[in-house]
């Protein structure tokens, strides 16, 4: 029993696709945007290196689930879309009732740090 | 001892020439800060930019609302001018589009330095070095554009990222903060319902809101819609940033509350301390109901958003 709890807790922590640091290019105004993927399926993102929001994620497959805090901890689901050896990630909007969270997802493009 | 008196004098003067020159802002931001600290800017040369945004304060001050020239009182709180590259718009009510724009208004109000913007350009133009700076920085003589220009491009550089927070979730550095805190910074998002404002890099959407600080009495600032000149807008002030504003008290743009403690208390129970608030957002239109430890940790995150610049010095 116990190891079948610990399988199931190493299905769903570890390390994924996501896991390590990304950045936007600099927008028009010179943000930055970044976010930490940690092994926990935590994360958390900042804009030019000021932190500011932290949450949980999910990634099987192409879904990624996340909730913040913000947003009243709604979670929020996407298609995430991997490009350029997958160095590089799109989202597209599956279910999120918050727009504002929506609507800056949507314009996310996010490159690995190397 | 007669060649003396010649050569002394003239060695003074190419010291005192040498550190004239050691001492001539190289560029717009180190021309920005000297203009910014110059009392030359106000009416009576007695007040600068500095003596309401005082850089030990996180370019605030202490008082409710600050002194201008012959003591005249202002009308709201000091703002930081720390933290504001992002922001949209400028003042309590949004009025100014542009830092630059927002730069010019206390020089000229008459509650504030009292120079009326052609009179501070003139002064420049007549300042032996004001004149010689503006051309070798701007290749032209002072103007009201170029003044501007000049002390937004000082207030940009007034960015802070190095606070216990930062450090915490930067650096993955877990002991950065009290488990206060980090607990604390969890209610922030929750059942705090902070996060509805002031959400975004340094704590804040840049949206206008009232927050139940108007009741058409004794507290009749209308805020936002003195601008606006929608009723809808009544009693709503712009949603300051939370970056170092464990030294920016007292708070509020009345500034009506003198600690982060009676501000949190405030925003629980809203009601307990202003009764008959209009146009209350509705996002605290209950009590939060949060516990006494509850309260103290959300102090706590929110003094972990001091940068390390002000507990050194502290």
């Amino acid at each position: 029993m116990l190891a079948a709890s610990v399988l199931a807790v190493l299905a769903v922590t570890g390390p994924d696709k996501l896991t390590g640091k990304w950045e936007t290019k600099p927008s028009p105004k010179g943000n930055v945007t970044g976010v930490v993927f940690k092994e926990d399926q935590s994360f958390d993102g900042y804009v030019n290196k000021k932190p500011f929001t932290s949450g949980n994620y999910q990634l099987q497959d192409s879904i990624f689930e996340l909730t913040d805090n913000g947003c009243n901890g709604e979670p929020g689901k996407y298609r995430i879309i991997f490009f350029s050896n997958n160095d590089s990630f799109r989202l597209q909007p599956i279910d999120d009732p918050c727009e504002e969270r929506k609507n800056g997802m949507s314009k996310l493009v996010m490159g690995r740090v190397k | 001892m007669r060649k003396w008196c010649i050569v002394l004098p003239a060695v003074l003067l190419v010291f005192i020439q040498a550190s004239l020159t050691g001492n001539a802002p190289k560029d717009k931001v180190a021309l920005g800060r000297r203009l910014f600290f110059d009392p030359i800017l106000s009416r009576d040369k007695t007040i600068n930019c500095g003596s309401c945004h005082q850089p030990a304060y996180a370019f605030a001050d202490t008082l409710a609302v600050s002194r201008g020239v012959k003591k005249r009182k202002g009308k709201r709180n000091t703002p930081s001018v720390m933290n504001i590259t992002g922001l949209p718009y400028f003042f309590w009510d949004g009025r100014s589009a542009t830092l630059e724009e927002q730069a010019l208004a206390p020089i000229a109000n008459p509650d504030e330095m009292d120079l009326p913007v052609h009179l501070a350009v003139q002064r420049l133009n007549a300042n032996k070095n004001y004149k010689a700076w503006f051309r070798d920085i701007f290749h032209s003589e002072a103007t009201a554009n170029n003044l501007a220009q000049a002390i937004a491009a000082f207030e940009r550089t007034l960015e802070t990222s190095n606070s216990a927070f930062d450090d915490w979730k930067m650096n993955n550095n877990t002991n950065a903060v009290s488990e206060a805190a980090k607990r604390g910074f969890v209610l922030f998002g929750k059942k705090g319902k902070c996060t509805q404002c002031h959400f975004g890099a340094d704590f804040t959407q840049h949206q206008f809101k009232n927050i139940g600080l108007f009741n058409g009495k004794d507290l009749n600032d209308s805020g936002r819609m003195s601008i606006s000149g929608n009723a809808a807008d009544i009693g709503k002030f712009k949603t300051p940033g939370l970056r170092n504003i464990a030294v920016t008290a007292p708070y509020m743009h009345n500034g009506m509350f003198n600690t982060l403690a009676e501000v949190i208390e405030f925003y629980n129970d809203p009601d307990k301390r202003i009764p008959h608030s209009i146009n209350r957002d509705t996002v605290l239109l209950k009590p939060l109901g949060l516990t006494n430890d509850e309260k103290k940790d959300l102090e706590a995150f929110l003094l972990s958003l001091t940068d390390q610049q002000f507990l050194q010095k502290k």
